[in-house]
């Protein structure tokens, strides 16, 4: 990971971690803002329509009084208590209940008996067994014809209450607690109302051992104004709460999987006269509309976070290229300097660290380059010197015999004729043999210094080795056409080196000079065959690399030190007893020549490995 | 003497629409109307007024001609032959023959039949019977045995009973019911009788207040009602026996049961305040004017006993059906709030679609005014086609009370059938069975 993307990393890092902690610190916060304040709607929704309920109380009151009040029914109260005769008025509170538009609504006469019952007619003459309660209203279960019991709210008023009666005449008038009922109530948007009722019906067929007193929590006995109450299941602790405490209990119901069919729901149970629970009522407020003004809060809130995180990388990735792009520079530019290029300058543009650094890079790269021509010029004059040397113990070799010889010659002219006719031709056979040498060594040391421009050309690496393995591998069909030749066949079959070559079977494709990269080969190859007196093995690779081609020439031979190995290509160096010393010099300056580069591997006693590396033809 | 002139005229004055008044005219519509579907046998309204029987009840409440001129009895009421009233001819115009009423009186009575075998001979039906048939004469006066014919039709029309009495209906809504210009008994005084069908009795009494009827029921209940409401009202003596119907098969096939059942029914609370004191409790078959021993059938209701007779028997929830107006669902919520406290539990449902019936609330007709034939006729409106040969009081009793001890028929109450007529209405009667007897009743204003 480079540095601008550790830097990327970090800023976008701790950015996103502040982002997400600011975020979550806004959103818990918002949530508990908006329960707190679905909590007091809701209180104020249940109490809104507990005032409601209270007001329907009152209307059946009303209702009552109403009917109570009336000269029909005084006049009925006046005939009961007068003849006693409840006969005639059979069918009179079913009028009453039309005309009073209640659901119950019985006449109950001075002895205690149901003159006339509006839901259910047939039971005049029966008792009512109605508490006489002085309560405005109060709710009840009434009996019906059907078996089934009803729940109402109910109200009982007196009739013709005089001195002369001691018991007057009763009205008992009252609505139906039903889904009418409940649908008549004034709801809110999102609030939904609901009766629990029948508490004591139909015990525990489930659990017989509970008793008949025990009944099990009915999700049908739920009703809402539309009917059976949808997921009402999910109010059974609920209502089990407010039945055991008997006191409202709220909670919030979660009716489905999804948090916005949640509800904010409470319990009222609904008692009679004497506290006992007949019903419980519930009323339900919707959260959906906070659940989705919350889920819209989180999506802004994720949105601008995303967004923030976003802007954050983006800027993130400006201040680290900013920051890292002059680090980067630098870096590369001592790349450079590493390869070679002293001369590579990188800009100063601010005045902090990274700009002094910058300019200490300039400073040193500037340092590197006089230094280096410096040093090029103290070794050129290092290598002059060198090839002055050389050139002088060269030259002085073939030199000194040929002073003996005329100095041989000057003594023997003292000599009779024929003793100086054969120091003549002794001293004229040595004299030819050192000139030949010194022209042997002037014209090794001309030919170096005026290498010819290579004659660039598309050949195929192949090629050329083949052409150098033809020439000094043994055993490959040749005939030897000089006596050069056949002596380095017998010089190669005498010196017992075993010759293998690996070859990529891939077209290897260079730009070069045939000629001369033979002669760089061959030179490589005698001297690796020199390096193997004993024996060896000589091994010749060439590959195809991404754009360059690798040619090997390895030898098992002594091999080289480290320190020869650094002036192995200085001119006129050799580890050989005979030679110039100009061989791999005139290697490296064929392989310069061709953009190539030639290294060697070695080792003492591990053999050495010349490795050529040159660029693939671009044609 | 001019006094005495002027004095006399005044006085024919005055007795002029007394003259005029008793005196029937012919023509006019008689306007009727009815809360239930009037061609019912068991309303027999419109039977009435379209068909004959071979004989017909007489003021007497016996048996007179009607299309059998004679009849006589032979081999101990085991075999009678009726000879038919000649020249009459049915609506279509086809003549009234034995081979007819034989055809007729099949149709009638495909099953559980007072006779074994019946047959035409000349112009007599002969009818024959294993056991005797003592009361035949006035069995085939009721409205289950008058005469018709199938006529098909001819294609255009539904096939409809032809008959032979004073009206012919006519086709349509509401039902018109024309007079019968060769009617065999003489014409009827007016000329057309309107019947309004599924009216409800307010609906009626108003229609009757603003003069758009003429002939209006009047239920039991609402009699009193009608009086205060100054109604014009024509009644029956109780002719109309309310009885619980008791199955004595699965349930309630345990005798205790059933006496039970009897011993908890509150017969005063429904005659005092659901018929509004207008029926006459009863726990006999037949009407205390009728035979005289009805005091002998206990009518109080014995919860106690009811449960110690019921012992701790359970029974699953009982079915009772009623009719489908609401006094007889009412009567029939008393008898079951009277039932729950003796330890059933019945559930009320409508007669017309009930499909199990343990209990039963049945209105049963008395057809005749002598104590032999009603009591007949009851029997055979409960399935029983025991023919009652007893014509003692005695025998009639012990008959009667071998028969309610097996407590399948509690009689509760007799109720009367009446009627409410408007000014116009002259000289209407009602037959023994309380039926009002439309062919005799002529109008205040027809010309």
């Amino acid at each position: 990971m480079n540095l601008r993307q550790k830097l990327l990393l970090l800023f976008s890092l701790t950015v996103a971690a502040a982002v997400a902690a600011v975020s979550w610190t806004v959103l818990v916060r918002i949530r508990q803002v908006f329960e707190q304040r679905d909590q007091q709607e809701t209180a104020l929704f249940v109490s809104q329509f507990q005032r409601e309920f209270q007001h329907r109380s009152t209307e059946v009151a009303a209702a009552v009084d109403h009917i109570a009040a009336s000269e029909r029914v005084r006049a009925v109260a006046f005939q009961l208590v007068q003849t006693g005769d409840a006969a005639p008025y059979l069918t009179e509170a079913q009028t009453l209940a039309q005309d009073g538009q209640l659901d119950f609504l019985e006449i109950v006469g001075p002895d205690g008996k149901i003159v006339s019952s509006a839901q259910w007619p047939a039971r005049f003459g029966y008792f009512e067994p109605v508490a006489w309660v002085d309560q405005p209203t109060f709710l009840k279960t009434e009996d019906l014809p059907d078996g089934s019991s009803a729940l109402g709210l109910f109200a009982i008023r007196a009739v013709g209450r005089s001195e002369s009666t001691s018991q007057p005449v009763h009205i008992i008038g009252g609505k139906r607690l039903d889904k009418s009922f409940l649908a008549d109530l004034p709801a809110a948007p999102g609030m939904q109302i609901a009766l629990y009722k029948d508490l004591n019906q139909s015990p525990s067929t489930e659990q017989p051992h509970l008793g008949p007193d025990f009944a099990v929590f009915d999700p049908k006995r739920l009703i809402s104004s539309t009917g059976e109450l949808p997921y009402a299941s999910h109010y059974q602790s609920l209502i089990s709460s407010a039945i055991n405490s008997g006191q409202q209990t709220n909670a919030i119901l979660y009716l489905t999987d999804h948090r916005e069919d949640s509800v904010n729901a409470t319990a009222i149970p609904l008692k009679s006269d004497k506290g006992d629970i007949l019903a419980v009522l519930t009323v339900s407020i919707s959260r959906s509309g906070m659940v989705q003004a919350q889920q819209h809060i989180r999506a802004i809130a994720y949105g601008v976070a995303a967004g923030g995180i976003l802007f954050a990388i983006a800027c993130s990735l400006w201040i680290a290229a900013k920051v890292s792009g002059p680090i980067e520079q630098l870096a590369r530019a001592a790349e450079q300097v590493a390869a070679g290029n002293w001369e590579t300058h990188v800009p100063e543009r601010s005045r902090d660290e990274v700009g002094q650094l910058a300019r200490s890079f300039n400073h040193m790269t500037a340092e590197l380059v006089s230094q280096r021509e410096r040093l090029v010029q103290t070794e050129r004059v290092a290598a002059w010197r060198e090839l002055a040397r050389r050139l002088a113990h060269e030259l002085k070799n073939p030199l000194f015999p040929l002073q003996l010889t005329v100095e041989n010659l000057i003594r023997a002219r003292a000599l009779d004729p024929d003793e100086f006719d054969e120091v003549f031709r002794e001293s004229t056979q040595t004299l030819g043999m050192e000139i030949a040498n010194l022209k042997t060594i002037i014209g090794r040391f001309s030919d170096f210094s005026k290498m010819p421009k290579p004659q660039i050309e598309r050949m195929d690496v192949k090629d050329a080795l083949l052409r150098v393995m033809m020439l000094y591998f043994p055993g490959l069909t040749r005939t030897p056409t000089t006596l050069e030749d056949k002596e380095t066949d017998e010089a190669i079959v005498e010196s017992k080196v075993d010759c293998s070559f690996e070859f990529s079977l891939d077209e290897m494709w260079i730009d070069a000079d045939p000629e001369l990269l033979h002669r760089a080969l061959s030179n490589l190859v005698l001297n690796a065959i020199d390096a193997m007196p004993d024996g060896g093995k000589l091994i010749l690779c060439a590959k195809p690399l991404a754009a360059h081609i690798e040619i090997r020439v390895s030898d098992t031979g002594a091999g080289l030190t480290p320190e020869e190995c650094e002036r192995l290509f200085t001119p006129y160096y050799t580890t050989k007893q005979h030679g110039t010393g100009l061989g791999l010099a005139i290697v490296q300056s064929v392989i310069s020549d061709h953009n190539g580069s030639i290294t060697v591997e070695s080792h003492p006693n591990q053999g050495a490995t010349f490795i050529i590396t040159l660029p693939k033809s671009t044609s | 003497m001019l006094r005495q002139a002027a004095i006399s005229c005044l006085i024919a004055v005055l007795a002029l629409p007394a003259v005029a008044r008793t005196r029937p005219h012919y023509g006019g519509t008689l306007r009727v109307e009815v809360e239930g579907d009037g061609s019912k046998s068991s309303n027999g309204l419109i039977w009435r007024l379209e068909m004959d029987g071979l004989t017909q009840f007489g003021v007497d409440g016996t048996p007179r001609p009607a299309l059998a001129i004679r009849w006589a009895s032979e081999n101990n009421d085991h075999r009678w032959q009726f000879w038919l009233r000649p020249a009459v001819q049915f609506r279509n115009g086809w003549p009234l023959t034995s081979a007819a009423v034989v055809a007729s009186l099949t149709q009638s009575c495909p099953t559980n039949c007072p006779w074994t075998a019946l047959h035409a001979v000349g112009a007599s039906v002969v009818i024959t019977s294993d056991s005797p048939m003592p009361n035949l004469p006035s069995l085939l006066a009721e409205n289950q045995f008058l005469i018709h014919l199938m006529d098909a039709g001819d294609g255009k029309e539904p096939p409809c009973c032809v008959g032979t009495g004073p009206f012919q209906l006519a086709q349509g809504l509401p039902l018109n019911l024309v007079a019968n210009e060769n009617y065999w008994g003489g014409r009827p005084f007016v000329d057309k009788v309107e019947i309004l069908t599924n009216k409800s009795v307010r609906d009626q009494w108003l229609d009757l207040s603003v003069g758009r009827a003429d002939l209006v029921e009047v239920p039991a209940e609402q009699l009193r009602q009608a009086q205060q409401q100054h109604l014009t009202v024509v009644a029956s003596p109780p002719v109309t026996l309310l009885a619980l119907a008791v199955s004595d098969s699965s349930v309630l096939s345990n005798p205790n049961l059933r006496t039970a059942i009897a011993l908890a029914v509150d017969r005063n609370a429904l005659s005092n305040v659901i018929f509004q004191k207008q029926g006459e409790v009863t726990a006999s078959m037949l009407p205390g004017a009728l035979t005289g021993y009805s005091f002998l059938f206990p009518t109080d209701r014995d919860l106690n006993k009811a449960h110690e007779v019921r012992g701790g028997l359970n029974t699953p929830p009982l079915t009772l059906a009623a009719d489908n107006n609401p006094t007889m669902q009412l009567a029939a919520q008393r008898l079951a709030l009277n039932l729950h406290e003796a330890g059933f539990t019945v559930q009320v449902t409508n007669a017309a679609t009930a499909q199990h019936k343990d209990l039963a609330l049945l209105q049963l007709t008395l057809a005749s005014s002598q104590p032999q034939p009603a009591l007949e006729s009851i029997l055979r409106s409960v399935g029983v086609a025991t023919p009652v040969i007893e014509n003692t009081p005695a025998g009639i009793y012990k008959m009667e009370r071998e028969f309610l001890d097996t407590h399948t028929l509690i009689p509760l109450l007799y109720l009367p059938r009446a009627y409410a007529i408007s000014g116009r209405v002259r000289d209407l009667r009602l037959s023994p069975d309380g039926t009002p007897l439309l062919a005799d009743v002529s109008l205040q204003d027809a010309q």
